[in-house]
């Protein structure tokens, strides 16, 4: 028998895509998204005693930065972000799905509740690779059926941000779960806006999930709890999995 | 306040519940320094034999006066002190929360609490203690507590029924929900006795039967209530519900108990804690918070729990904001609460114990204790 006795934790995956195209100032805001969380989860104590941060950036691989942790621990250090080389979302969710995986069941044996994870996934471009790569190795890390109990059960749920040259159409097909009582939604950068104001938007809508899902779960929910349109900053649209773009 | 201040009131009077705040606001002498702790006024039942000796009638400098006077005052010999409990790492949230007011339930109290003793054969007695808490992260985003408790004996003083509820937090007025589930059910519950012994109980019947009131309230006291559903109720006022029915007519207390829910019962017996139904989410990959909540009743031919608590031992029902850090009741959690509750403890000592600081824990705390009586 399971010996929970050290609260329900909820974990945050950053995933930062730090391919070529993402130089400049795209990835001089990016590094400023921890930091500015960091500051965020300080103020609000309620939040910092439950929730996990980890950061896993990708170009042709996918590096874990900061593996999943207490932000506000004594001796935890926030990454830096540096430039690496092509785009494989293969790799990255290859990564996650182990990293996922391995933090969730060392949570457990550690004696911690586990909510479901989300990962905020931040690019600017496009898979550098086949579609049937990236495809399957995203099935692997959100597919499960909960009648037959395949696939992986501590699946995230994934939320895309899009910056520049990001296909929306692509980065639509990452949204998950697409349905159900808690759909989850994509991030665009404007039209009317450049990418590192989108990025600083981004962090924007990533501090108030955060901060609204810990109040959520204050009130007996899990999962986390997206902006609505109301409330998105400056600089970014939202879309569902079922917009269509012309 | 002139002729409050004018001598020390034998015994301090309750204050008004009335609206707070303006001038008509007085200030009684309590018996703790100040009233941080929460509670409306502190109660000192006579005869409790850990009870404080009280300041003996007599001149008292004017709260008013300078601090200056304070040096006159004659020595005072005067003991006890409070620290709160924490087991292992408190967390941020124990040290850190400003507690706000929920500004639309002005009379929701932020924490309650009870002690009494029933007597037994043999000059003994029974003792039982209730507390309800309100959790960190309501007291920190100004929202209620949820959380409620009841207790009655039956006219015949041979049964004592007792209920711990868990307002759903996705309902704005669970609270309520709670607090009907309480009352309802062991008022029914105290009825159905008299008639019917605790292990014949009809409990599909009663668990009916307060779902029906708590629609009915919600019917007739919520914003457009009077076409809602059940499901529609729920969404608003949802509540768990466990009731347990304690016999006590022998040296051993026969305990029969039913849950809607996830409030659990527990025996705390020499060699540890030993639950009465399945622990929450033993074996689940990933956590979930969805329970069986009243007045929407699922569940049919719900599990009758039985126990039999013996002198040494104790009954505890407790919401899922003791029961969660509790686990399996193995754990650290299991083993300091344990040991302070292997004999009844002070009651005001039992809030402390129930408000325990534990890293992410900050749910709304709720426990009731039985102590059979120890024969002489």
């Amino acid at each position: 028998m399971g010996n929970s006795e050290q609260g329900k934790l909820l974990p945050f995956y950053v995933v930062i895509d730090v391919s070529y195209s993402m130089s400049g100032d795209k990835l001089a805001t990016a590094s400023k998204i921890m930091p500015s969380v960091l500051d965020a989860v300080a103020k609000a104590p309620i939040l910092a005693d439950k929730v996990r941060f980890g950061v896993v950036d990708f170009s042709d691989d996918a590096q874990v930065r900061l593996p999943l942790c207490d932000i506000l621990d004594d001796g935890v250090r926030l990454p830096g972000l540096t430039i690496r080389g092509g785009t494989s979302y293969s790799a990255v969710f290859r990564t996650l799905r182990t990293e996922i995986e391995s933090n969730v069941k060392q949570l457990k044996a550690d004696g911690f509740l586990v909510h479901r994870p989300a990962v905020f996934f931040i690019s600017d471009g496009a898979p550098t690779e086949q579609e049937s790569v990236w495809r399957s190795a995203f099935e692997d890390l959100t597919r499960y059926d909960k009648e037959t109990k395949t696939g992986f059960s501590m699946y995230p749920n994934f939320v895309p941000f899009g910056v520049d040259d990001a296909d929306p159409k692509m980065l639509q097909q990452l949204i998950h779960p697409t349905g159900g009582t808690k759909p989850m939604r994509m991030f665009m950068q404007s039209q009317d806006s450049d990418a590192p104001a989108a990025i600083a938007a981004m962090a924007e809508v990533l501090i108030s999930s955060v901060l609204a899902s810990g109040e959520s779960m204050a009130q007996g929910n899990s999962g986390i709890i997206l902006p609505s349109d109301d409330d998105l900053p400056d600089g970014l649209s939202s879309y569902t999995a079922d917009d269509d773009f012309v | 306040m002139g002729e409050l201040n004018a001598g020390y009131p034998a015994r301090p009077e309750p204050l008004d519940f009335g609206p707070r705040g303006g001038e008509e606001t007085i200030r009684l002498p309590l018996p703790f320094p100040d009233d941080q702790t929460g509670f409306d006024y502190p109660r000192m039942p006579a005869g409790s034999p850990a009870a404080p000796p009280r300041p003996s009638p007599g001149p008292r400098p004017d709260r008013d006066h300078p601090a200056g006077s304070v040096a006159d005052r004659p020595a005072v010999v005067t003991s006890g002190a409070f620290t709160p409990y924490a087991i292992g790492d408190p967390g941020r949230a124990a040290g850190a929360v400003v507690p706000v007011p929920d500004q639309e339930n002005w009379h929701r109290r932020d924490s309650v609490f009870d002690g009494f003793s029933l007597t037994a054969p043999g000059d003994t007695h029974h003792v039982v203690r209730a507390a309800s808490v309100r959790g960190l992260s309501h007291r920190a985003y100004g929202k209620p507590r949820q959380d409620e408790y009841g207790y009655q004996l039956t006219p015949d003083g041979r049964y004592l029924v007792l209920c711990v509820a868990d307002g759903l937090s996705s309902g704005s007025r669970s609270h309520l929900a709670a607090e009907v589930a309480v009352r309802t059910g062991t008022a029914l519950l105290v009825t159905a006795l008299v008639e019917t012994p605790p292990a014949e109980l009809d409990w599909e019947q009663i668990v009916g039967e307060v779902a029906g009131h708590i629609v009915a309230y919600a019917k007739k006291r919520l914003p457009d209530g009077a076409g809602m559903t059940v499901d529609d109720v729920v969404g608003w006022m949802g509540t768990t519900a466990t009731y347990a029915v304690v016999d006590l007519a022998g040296p051993v207390l026969d305990v029969h108990a039913v849950m809607v829910g996830d409030s659990s019962a527990w025996v705390l017996r020499a060699d540890g804690w030993q639950a009465l139904s399945e622990v929450k989410n033993a074996g689940a990959d990933v956590a979930t918070s969805a329970v069986e909540a009243l007045p929407r009743v699922r569940q049919r031919d719900r599990p009758r729990l039985h126990a039999s608590v013996r002198p040494g031992e104790a009954l505890v029902l407790m919401t899922d904001g003791v029961g969660d850090a509790l686990g399996d009741g193995r754990g650290e959690v299991g083993a300091f609460l344990g040991t302070a509750w292997r004999t009844p403890p002070h009651e005001v000592d039992f809030v402390g114990q129930i408000g325990f600081g534990r890293k992410s824990f900050d749910d709304d705390r709720t426990v009731i204790a039985v102590w059979p009586a120890v024969p002489s």
